[in-house]
């Protein structure tokens, strides 16, 4: 009897705890949402104010007097260019490394992964340059592919690991080439896995911020790169910026939160399963 | 399966890593090659660049602001790395005790990694305000002084590690959950029968078992702080007076802000060297506490 009120009491602590806890994840994103509706006056206010009007202005004016929308397309542009690319090129890789066990293609890649994107960033401007290619789709897509491939090759290693070697021989047997298991196994067994690695990609190349800041103009210029340029202009309109932080925002989330539980174990590359 | 491989299917396979591996070469490895290249020439602009020895790396050692950039890059690497770390195994232990979690709480718990670092700069420029922010305002209620957060010297690397533990301790919880739920449920049970009590189980027991998944969760952080540009981009630049310019913010001013390319090469060489020598030795210490 007192072990059960002992134990209740503990779960009752534990949900108190992990409120808590959800609470400070979620207070900063609630504050830029709220700040999002408030007029110019309000969102400047000190103290600031809990309880307002919530006015749809901010949003009006990011469609009205910036090319938010130009920005949300080239965002969709480059994203989904690199995430195709990636599944392009990492699908056989990665298909190939599985069979053949040969485990230093994804190396390589991981270690172009953990490389600082300085590092890269002057021959590729160089290179951009005399190919007259800043500013241009082609340049900001090959290089957030370099983002989307190592994520692609690592999500599905473990995907085709899993696919039992009888299959694959099996298949064998009946005279399928390579190709032909690929295809027809592979790809259909491997299905899941290959939308976790398309909605990673997307995702991290929608936020990734450096090349796209130093290879875009401002006609092909992603939206985080837009969203810092407001920063920039003269006083800041709070208001507005986080009217466009909070639309930046929401694709990633809402992909991510639809494949949250594949989503620790694509993101450690390969190291953890969680 | 890889025994029963002809050699026709060998050659197949290969062909299928060819594109992969092509675009690496030319998207990875040349430009490494050529920043290395680079980072032994001096780059005048609108002038050939010339051979110069190791004169950009002699000229970084005897630079104030590199020695800066790497004390700054090290302190913001150690505060945001022990806060995480500490933060990410209590909040685990907490979930770990939870009989099950809630989708919800799940979907909470991704959310801040999710945000793009971008508007994560944005989102605590407005909260960290010192005129209009509502982090003074509360803490106010606490009769706490107002701070000048990211516009204080002093108190600018502590905020942008407070910034990067908010954003990644839910991350660096949900390994280490992976790695609580991995532990054979045989050692707990002994030690309840032992009736040892909760917290020597946790450091005697738990800690020592849990060390291989601590370490690749530090692993995984270490490669993105070291490299920490984002957040500082947006929300300092690397001030005030150089109090947050990391080495890569330093290398990205250097390159694409002066344009001297030689100089930033070698000080982004030094850079990956730190990358990876800090994950070589964390390696070492991964096999060291493997069990």
């Amino acid at each position: 009897m007192e072990r059960d009120q002992k134990s209740a009491a503990a779960r009752v602590l534990i949900a108190v705890l992990a409120i808590i806890a959800a609470a400070l994840i979620l207070t900063p994103l609630v504050w830029m949402v709220l700040s999002s509706f408030k007029s110019s006056d309000q969102v400047t206010a000190y103290p600031p104010s809990l309880l307002f009007r919530p006015t749809l202005a901010n949003y009006e004016n990011l469609a009205r007097t910036t090319s938010f929308l130009a920005y949300a397309r080239n965002s969709l542009i480059e994203s989904g260019g690199a995430t195709l690319l990636g599944l392009l090129l990492g699908i056989p890789a990665a298909y190939a490394a599985s069979v053949t066990r040969a485990s230093w293609p994804a190396l390589a890649t991981l270690s172009a992964r953990m490389a600082p994107g300085t590092l890269f960033l002057v021959p590729w401007y160089l290179a951009f340059r005399d190919f007259n290619l800043i500013g241009s789709y082609t340049a900001l897509i090959l290089t957030q592919g370099v983002i989307a491939l190592p994520i692609v090759i690592w999500v599905l290693l473990p995907v085709f690991d899993a696919i039992p070697r009888s299959v694959l021989e099996a298949a064998q047997v009946d005279g399928c080439g390579v190709l032909r298991s690929l295809w027809r196994i592979g790809l259909p067994l491997a299905r899941p896995g290959i939308v976790i690695a398309t909605i990673l990609s997307f995702v991290f190349s929608w936020n990734f911020f450096l090349f796209a800041l130093v290879l875009s103009d401002h006609s092909t210029k992603p939206l985080v790169v837009a969203a810092f340029n407001f920063i920039g202009e003269g006083s800041t309109d709070w208001g507005g910026l986080m009217a466009a932080a909070t639309l930046i925002t929401l694709p990633p989330l809402v992909l991510a939160i639809a494949v949250q539980r594949w989503l620790v174990a694509g993101l450690t590359l390969g190291a953890v399963k969680g | 399966m890889s025994t029963s491989l002809s050699s026709r299917q060998r050659g197949v396979l290969a062909l299928l890593s060819v594109p992969a591996v092509g675009f690496t070469v030319l998207m990875v490895a040349f430009p490494v090659a050529y920043t290395l290249w680079l980072s032994f020439r001096a780059t005048p602009l609108g002038h050939a660049s010339h051979f110069i020895g190791t004169a950009n790396y002699a000229r970084l050692l005897h630079s104030a602001d590199f020695w800066n950039s790497i004390r700054v890059s090290l302190l913001l690497y150690v505060l945001s790395l022990a806060m995480e770390l500490v933060c990410g195994t209590a909040l685990a232990l907490l979930l770990f005790r939870m009989q099950r979690m809630p989708a919800i709480l799940r979907s909470i718990l991704i959310s801040p990694f999710m945000v793009p670092p971008v508007v994560v700069g944005m989102m605590f420029l407005i909260i960290l305000d010192p005129t209009i922010g509502v982090a003074n305002w509360v803490l106010g209620w606490f009769g706490i002084a107002p701070s000048a957060w990211l516009a204080s010297p002093m108190g600018v690397i502590p905020t942008i590690a407070l910034i990067d533990t908010w954003q990644w301790t839910p991350f660096v919880a949900l390994i280490v959950l992976g790695g609580l739920q991995s532990l054979p449920p045989s050692v707990y049970e002994a030690a309840r029968i032992d009736g040892a009590p909760p917290h020597r189980v946790f450091w005697r027991i738990t800690l020592p078992l849990l060390r291989p998944t601590l370490v690749t969760a530090l692993i995984l952080r270490s490669v993105d702080l070291l490299r920490f540009f984002d957040i500082i981009y947006v929300t300092t630049q690397g001030g005030p007076l150089n109090a947050s310019n990391t080495l890569n913010i330093f290398t990205f001013h250097i390159g694409f802000e002066l344009f001297q390319f030689g100089y930033a090469s070698a000080l982004a060489v030094t850079l990956t060297a730190l990358v990876f020598g800090v994950v070589l030795a964390l390696n070492q210490l991964r096999r060291a506490v493997a069990w």
